[in-house]
């Protein structure tokens, strides 16, 4: 089971990889399982990104958000 | 010409002027008080300008309203540093100097020049050369460098964005983040982007949104202008905080022909607002999904292809010992099909073999048969002709012997000697009687004579 990808490009690589690997015809049986099991988490996580930036625009202003941060104050530890 | 009276003549002058002079000394005097002239800075365009190789470096200053012809001494030109592309025809220069003037020679023209001892670059050319110098220093400092080694994420969730509000670049922007199907969070920071205050605020904003710590990248934006309107973003103070900065930075400022500071010391330079959007989220995020949606199924299919692969290869091997037996039956089944064909036609072949052998030899056979019994025939017929032949022979000869026989017989038959006299003694059973001790020993017997029987008796009365 591989680690959770750093980026979303990383993920699309790995991805990219393992496809050629499946395409190539040359993992048995129990890596093609591996590799699918890996491509899934793979898979979910760049999804999960695409769909983080595809819920509908968001716009700040700079501005307000520091007088906001401002206005919360330091946070106390 | 010779004098008339030893010494020349003055000529006469015209009336009301001085002279005449002779010219060469007039126009050294001339350029004695040219060069009193009192030193100035002209402003103009330069044009014909010619660097050659020669001592002087010669041009023209121009305006609408006139012009000056120029000259600069080669080494005081070379000490400005201007580069070829620097120094052309319509660029606008401040050249401090004063008059002078070529009194020419025997084989040169004279010539009025403006003698230019130094020289810097006016209006947009003055602020090139200064962001030249400002661009080498940074990039002798190495801070082109830190921003490119900054990773620009292909697909961030947060941009900051500096320009001016409501802007043509922040609409633009938008349109390139539409395009790339982008929909995450943008924190605008706006500026001024364009007078003396942009180059602080610009910086500021920066360094604002790089402290709120989820912007991933951050854009500085604006449209298209002269270097004037750009300055700001050649601001030596701005550019260094950019630099430094450990956000990734997309500067799109101006247009492709434009190339400020700012662009130098970014992570990425775009040429327009949308372009920095596209670089700003590296890929086309609708794409995205749809290609990962695909990829999933295809790892599905891959998934369930391998095991099916897998089953069927189990399930071939399963199978392939029935199927090798089998196998091996119908080739068995097959062999012995062939065997039996060919049995039968090896049977068939050899009887019609040995028939037509038999055939042959048995008319061989027969025609000797044939001739064989013919001889024979032929032998039987010739034997019997001569068993015949003999047959014949034979018979007169028995007839002859018998007739022998018969005469001879018939000499030994006792009939025939009692017919010459003799007789027979006969016992009473009609057996002969050999001799005279039979007949004394019999008494009676019989005396068989030629005509019949007689009995008899023994009479013993005298003895001898």
């Amino acid at each position: 089971m591989s680690a959770r990808p750093a980026t979303y490009e990383s993920a699309v690589g790995r991805l990219e990889e393992i496809i050629a690997r499946l395409d190539s015809g040359q993992a048995g049986l129990r890596e093609t399982l591996e590799l699918c099991r890996e491509g899934k988490t793979l898979i979910e996580y760049a999804a999960g990104e695409l769909e983080a930036v595809g819920q509908g625009l968001e716009e700040l202003r700079l501005d307000e958000l520091i007088a906001r941060l401002e206005a919360q104050g330091p946070t106390t530890e | 010409m010779e004098p008339l009276l030893g010494q020349p003549l003055a000529p006469e002058g015209i009336d009301g002027y001085h002279g005449p002079h002779p010219v060469g000394r007039y126009a050294a005097a001339l350029r004695e008080k040219l060069r009193t002239f009192a030193g100035v800075c002209l402003i103009g365009e330069v044009s014909g300008a010619r660097l050659g190789r020669g001592p002087n470096v010669y041009f023209e200053l121009r305006d609408p309203d006139g012009a000056v012809p120029c000259a600069m001494w080669r080494d005081e030109f070379d000490r400005l540093g201007l580069r070829a592309d620097d120094f052309r025809d319509g660029i606008e220069v401040v050249a401090a100097g004063s008059c002078d003037y070529y009194v020419g020679g025997p084989s040169a023209s004279p010539r009025f020049t403006f003698r230019v001892r130094d020289l810097r670059l006016a209006g947009e050319g003055d602020l090139l050369a200064r962001l030249d110098r400002l661009r080498r220093q940074l990039a002798a400092e190495g801070l082109f460098e830190p921003q490119k080694r900054l990773r620009l994420p292909a697909l961030p969730r947060t941009i900051g964005v500096v320009t001016a509000e409501g802007s043509a670049a922040r609409r633009d922007f938008l349109a390139g983040l539409a395009r790339r199907s982008w929909q995450g969070t943008i924190v605008w920071a706006y500026a001024p982007v364009q007078d003396r205050r942009a180059a602080p605020a610009i910086g500021a904003a920066i360094r604002e949104l790089a402290a709120l710590g989820d912007v991933e990248a951050i854009v500085v934006t604006r449209g298209g202008g002269s270097i004037a309107d750009l300055w700001a973003f050649c601001d030596e103070t701005l550019c260094r905080t950019v630099a430094l900065l450990p956000v990734p930075v997309i500067s799109a400022v101006g247009h492709e022909v434009d190339r400020t500071l700012i662009d130098d010391v970014a992570c990425v330079c775009c040429s327009t607002p949308t372009h920095a959007a596209e670089a700003a989220v590296g890929i086309d995020c609708a794409h995205a999904l749809a290609r990962v949606t695909a990829v999933a199924t295809r790892m599905d299919a891959a998934a369930r292809a391998a095991l099916v692969a897998r089953a069927r290869t189990l399930a071939a091997h399963s199978r392939a010992p029935r199927e090798h037996v089998a196998g091996h039956r119908r080739d068995l089944h097959q062999q012995t099909r062939e065997l039996r064909a060919a049995t039968r036609r090896g049977i068939a072949s050899r009887a019609d073999s040995q028939r037509r052998i038999g055939s042959t030899v048995i008319s061989r056979k027969l025609e000797a048969a044939r001739a064989d019994a013919d001889a024979r025939r032929a032998a039987l017929r010739a034997l019997a002709g001569r068993l015949e032949r003999a047959g014949e022979l034979g018979a007169e000869s028995r007839a002859k012997a018998l007739r022998a026989q018969g005469a001879a017989l018939e000499a030994h038959d006792p009939e025939r000697a009692l017919e010459r006299g003799y007789a027979l003694a006969l016992d009473t059973g009609g057996e002969p009687l050999a001799g005279a001790a039979a007949v004394r020993e019999a008494g009676d017997f019989e005396l068989r004579m030629a005509g019949g029987s007689v009995p008899a008796r023994v009479r013993e009365e005298s003895e001898p």
